[in-house]
């Protein structure tokens, strides 16, 4: 049996097709990135080595760059946050209510299987000035009845986080929340009973039962969704893309994918967008490992 | 006396609590259909009508809108691309990925460990840092404007989750299992088909289920890669088809609908499988 799972031919056999691709698919090409991200390249050109200078004008030029590291930020804070605290509390209803849970849970969990370039077009439509919801609130008496002056909800431009960005942001909650719910409800399943019992006995209240034996040992799960929450945002594109029409907004909307796709595709500057993606790899490591550092805990045997 | 009243109090007051959860979820779940009812009403319109009664019924149902993006819209092409697109990266990276697995899971070789671990950093890898060097690569091999060039990254960012997911499966069938195909005298490769495959279906569920949903909707690389009608996939095809300078409402409607509607019917039909597929794999990611 030994010698038969030693077998080098057979280790070789197996490992070899995933091992070739992942490196030279994902692996040499990562190294490739880092390298012309070091050089002036632009598409049917030699790369130039021109060591930091992209890295440099991106982090202190580059003011579409600091519109589109805002916003990123903004969507990952915002997803963070908003995702934990409604997945929660979904979690916890569905968790208590006795009829309809499977079909609640299935709806919610729907607009994750589905299309983020299909419902951001959706999205867009609604949010249109002259269809969707401001058209409907015009028919209710709003604005005078003209739709056209209610909220530009894609195209104002005003304010730090611009309406757009909050917008996109909440459909962004609206479309992934149903991910979180089902990853805390997998967990609160993962329960057993006999300490819920145990603490009635004690005269816990439900919400006390909540607080002092749900949130803390759903603690890990917390961790894994707020990595997967902050990763799926940072890399942020198909919502972005398709609910703002390029060149609307003059990239006041963008996101750091968003402005690697412009700089690299729109502007062929291919050393420059790979200092974008540089800088994009970086933060989803950075932050990989801050959260886990910092929410997960030992887990607990239950 | 005192007794039955308290009881009784709390009883009513536990109702009105689930009453008012109820009607909280039930809300919540009109914000969930009503955007996707408003879609499918709104591209069974005729357009010319459709700003003057915005909220009507369609008097008579517009199938032509269906038919203009399903045709000039090359939805139809679009949808037959996709379907090949992730029905072969589906297969490729399941028998790659199960490969792999096993052999981490169950051969004994000193780097299996190391293995892991370079396969698992792949995962936290966004596919936009490779996309400009796999861009860069493929138009110099001539596989821009292929399906293959984009099976290729499809497989490769499959195959981490695979092979984690599968990992644990295959860790998970006793070893006893193995020794008794082993006395039988069935090879390896015999051990891997018919000992650990089988034993592993619902890994397999999992995996494929995570690898078809995300590669049916991935919109970037494909956007990039791509740049012919012919083989674009659906979720370029719709990008580019509907948009702001194209003016006829409801066959932009229309084809969003022919976007959706294959997921929404797979849904339908399997909702508790898929949610709790993909979850298990969420949660083992």
């Amino acid at each position: 049996m030994d010698k038969l799972m030693r077998n080098k031919k057979a280790i070789i056999l197996f490992i070899a097709p995933a091992l070739i691709m992942f490196t030279a698919v994902l692996f040499i090409p990562v190294c490739k990135a880092i390298y012309y991200s070091l050089c002036n390249y632009k598409i049917n050109y030699h790369p130039k080595y021109i060591g930091i200078k992209n890295y440099v004008m991106l982090l202190t030029k580059d003011k579409t760059m600091k519109i589109a590291f805002r916003n990123s930020m903004f969507f990952m804070i915002f997803s963070i946050v908003t995702q934990l605290i409604f997945g929660l509390i979904l979690a916890a209803l569905l968790t208590n209510i006795k009829k309809g849970r499977n079909f609640f849970k299935n709806i919610y969990y729907l607009p994750c299987v589905l299309s983020s370039a299909a419902l951001g077009l959706l999205w867009m439509f609604v949010f249109m000035p002259r269809l969707g919801i401001n058209q409907m609130l015009a028919t209710m008496g709003f604005f005078n009845g003209d739709c056209t002056l209610g909220p530009q909800w894609l195209f104002s431009t005003e304010g730090y986080i611009i309406l757009p960005i909050w917008v996109i942001s909440f459909v962004a909650l609206w479309q992934y929340v149903g991910q979180s719910m089902m990853l805390y409800m997998a967990q609160i399943s993962g329960i057993s009973s006999d300490i819920y019992e145990a603490s009635y006995i004690d005269g816990c209240s439900k919400r006390q039962s909540f607080f002092y034996i749900t949130l803390p040992l759903i603690k890990p799960m917390v961790a894994t969704a707020m990595s997967l929450n902050a990763i799926g945002s940072l890399k942020f594109f198909d919502l972005i893309y398709n609910m703002i029409p390029e060149g609307f907004l003059s990239h006041k909307a963008d996101v750091i994918a968003t402005h690697l796709y412009t700089q690299a595709f729109k502007f062929s500057k291919l050393g420059y967008g790979s200092a974008i993606g540089v800088i994009l790899l970086v933060l989803c490591l950075v932050m990989t490992v801050i959260i886990n550092k910092f929410v997960k805990t030992e887990s607990y045997d239950m | 006396m005192t007794n039955t009243m308290t009881i009784s109090k709390e009883k009513k007051q536990a109702k009105i609590v689930s009453t008012l959860i109820y009607v909280f979820l039930i809300l919540l779940a009109i914000i969930y259909i009503v955007p996707l009812l408003w879609v499918l009403v709104t591209s069974l319109k005729n357009d010319s009508t459709l700003m003057l009664s915005p909220w009507a019924m369609p008097a008579k149902l517009e199938w032509s809108n269906y038919e203009f993006a399903w045709t000039k819209g090359h939805l139809g092409t679009a949808m037959l691309n996709s379907l090949i697109v992730c029905g072969s990266t589906l297969v490729i990276s399941m028998i790659f990925g199960s490969m792999a697995a096993f052999a981490i899971a169950k051969l004994r070789w000193k780097l299996s460990k190391l293995t892991m671990y370079y396969f698992l950093i792949g995962m936290m890898i966004p596919i936009h840092t490779i996309l400009i060097p796999l861009f860069v690569q493929f138009s110099g091999w001539g596989m821009s404007n292929t399906l293959m060039g984009i099976i290729i990254p499809y497989i490769t960012f499959s195959l981490p989750i695979t092979i984690y997911i599968m990992v644990g499966f295959f860790e998970g069938i006793p070893n006893e299992l193995f020794e008794a195909a082993c006395i039988d005298g069935c090879s390896v490769y015999k051990m891997f088909g018919t000992v650990a495959i089988p034993l592993a279906k619902t890994g397999f569920m999992v995996t494929g289920l995570m690898s078809f949903v995300s590669n049916w909707n991935e919109l970037l690389v494909a956007m990039v890669f791509i740049s012919k009608e012919a083989k674009k996939t659906l979720p370029v095809s719709l990008t580019k088809f509907v948009g702001p300078y194209h003016t006829n409402y409801c066959q932009m409607f229309a084809a969003i609908m022919i976007a959706i509607i294959p997921t929404i019917i797979a849904y339908v039909a399997f909702a508790n499988q898929i949610v709790e597929g993909l979850t298990a794999g969420a949660v083992k990611g």
